[in-house]
């Protein structure tokens, strides 16, 4: 589903931000891409995105080399992917159920279509009696899930998630990360990159550590793996 | 761009939202962009009046062809069918050596007494007035018709009607030129605008891109929004020329100048379809192109 060979991303001015990293993450899976900030896992995600090129190796996304994608074609690999951020990203002057339909808009769904579509999404992560109320009045566990209810709409067949819990208390973080795994249930890969400990260890999920922007373990288990 | 028609109202809708949300850039965008069709809407009809009025002159201006005096009349019967053969030549009346007389003595107010041996021996020739379609063939028709036989010579105030068509190329030219540095302004005013507006709405077009928006797509509300302001200009533009030409005009064609020189101009109904019609296509293509240019360092990302 996705999968990097030999991939390394140097910025201008000589960083290394990844280093011939070398994964491969099945359909149906749940990983963590964990490592400290400024490891480098923000720019594995932005290289998932596609929205940094790899300065060498091969990524390959759902059976496509992404390395040569045209630019136009873009926008549709990005449509099997839904991604939620660490600062939500939603827009303020449209209500929960607005900022939800807009993801349809984008693809052009048909409006019966969006009718239908929207409140069993909204249903899904608990805000069904939320619809009509804008961003500034939920809190911040509520303004994430319905931008998880935004990346999921159209049926990606992975959802990315950068830092999902980071401006979050550990309560609302961890019921995002259940929404996260009932996602994954229904049948979508989910990658998400953290660096809170405490979440990754109660998951027990698959974990690629990064560090320095190099993968140094990549297993099922804790945070910190085995050793500690 | 191939948009689904529930997009298209969707794309349309977003346009008309943003257009309410910038108000203020909005209508400065408009007052300038009134402003600067203004005026060229105001050379434009000064230049389309003086295009009719040389159009009015030209039709009275002409070329007197002489008849040599041993023409036979088999010769002057087909030089006139010679001269018409000729492009850019409108009208040829005969005038004979007595209608030359008549209106010399009507002229001169009838009955002065050198005009009375004139009757027994008339010095006038015959002759053909001719009139041209466009003036500045002027001196290729005069070459052609001095070939034909049995021409004495042609007459014509050549100077006149020389700095009559420079005077119209030369209005002309100045539109054009108006219209070009019009068309830049503008598309620059408009450009400006939507950048701004793109700028306010970054966030909303990120996170289009992220969930799979095409550029074509994302470009369709700035577009409408481009299109709405120079629709809008055009039609507030073309109300208050309207206003002003009447205006103008009315006192313009009251005065006593007018019948003297036997000259008309253009009544703002006559050209309103052509103004309206180039207002909007100048409105519609600006609003395009302002936000064509103010999206495309955007949209490489």
């Amino acid at each position: 589903m996705i999968e990097f060979r030999n991939v390394s991303k140097s910025y201008p001015g000589g960083l290394e931000a990844v280093h011939n990293a070398n994964f491969s993450i099945e359909k149906g899976e749940f990983a963590f891409l964990v490592g400290s900030s400024g490891s480098g896992k923000s720019t594995i995600i932005k290289l998932i995105l596609k929205e940094e090129e790899p300065t060498s190796g091969n990524i390959i996304i759902n059976g496509k080399d992404t390395t040569f994608l045209k630019p136009s074609r873009v926008p549709y690999l990005r449509r099997s992917m839904g991604i939620v951020f660490q600062d939500f990203r939603l827009l303020p002057d449209k209500t929960v159920y607005d900022n939800v339909a807009f993801a349809m808009h984008v693809v052009r769904a048909t409006p019966k279509h969006i009718r239908r579509q929207v409140p069993m999404v909204l249903s899904q992560v608990g805000l069904e009696q939320k619809a009509k109320v804008y961003p500034n009045e939920l809190s911040g566990g509520e303004q994430q899930r319905v931008a998880l209810a935004r990346a999921i709409v159209n049926n990606p067949s992975m959802l990315i998630a950068d830092e999902p819990t980071g401006n979050l208390d550990p309560n609302t973080a961890w019921g995002i990360m259940e929404l996260l795994n009932d996602i994954n249930l229904r049948g979508t890969t989910v990658v998400v990159a953290t660096h809170a400990k405490d979440i990754v260890d109660k998951m027990n999920k698959r974990v690629i550590r990064i560090d320095k922007g190099n993968i140094i373990r990549d297993e099922k288990g804790g945070y910190d793996g085995e050793e500690q | 761009m191939t948009v689904k028609n529930n997009s298209f109202v969707y794309l349309i809708g977003e346009g008309f939202r943003s257009v309410g949300k910038q108000k203020k850039m909005t209508s400065a965008s408009i007052i300038i962009m009134c402003a600067t069709m203004f005026i060229f809407g105001v050379f434009y009809l000064i230049g389309e009046n003086i295009n009719f009025i040389m159009k009015q002159v030209e039709s009275q201006q002409g070329m007197r062809v002489i008849i040599a005096e041993d023409a036979t009349s088999d010769q002057i019967a087909s030089m006139e069918t010679k001269i018409r053969q000729i492009d850019g030549v409108n009208q040829v009346t005969f005038y004979s050596k007595e209608d030359a007389l008549a209106s010399i003595k009507e002229r001169l107010g009838g009955n002065l007494e050198i005009l009375d041996e004139y009757e027994t021996d008339n010095p006038f020739p015959d002759s053909y007035f001719v009139t041209l379609t466009d003036l500045e063939l002027n001196n290729e028709v005069q070459e052609k018709i001095m070939q034909i036989s049995g021409v004495d010579e042609i007459t014509a105030q050549n100077d006149t009607i020389s700095s009559l068509s420079t005077v119209a190329k030369g209005i002309q030219m100045a539109t054009v030129v108006l219209l070009i540095i019009l068309v830049v302004i503008s598309v620059f005013i408009i450009s400006y605008t939507i950048k701004l507006t793109v700028y306010a709405r970054r966030r909303e077009i990120s996170i289009m891109k992220y969930v799979g928006a095409t550029n074509g797509f994302i470009r369709g509300p700035f577009i409408v929004e481009g299109v709405i302001i120079g629709v809008i200009s055009a039609i507030i533009t073309l109300a208050v020329v309207g206003l002003a030409y009447n205006s103008a005009i009315n006192g313009i064609l009251s005065s006593p100048v007018i019948p003297i020189i036997n000259m008309t101009l253009y009544g703002f109904s006559d050209i309103f379809l052509k103004l309206l019609i180039v207002y909007l296509v100048l409105g519609t293509g600006i609003g395009i192109l302002g936000s064509a240019i103010s999206m495309r360092k955007y949209l490489k990302v």
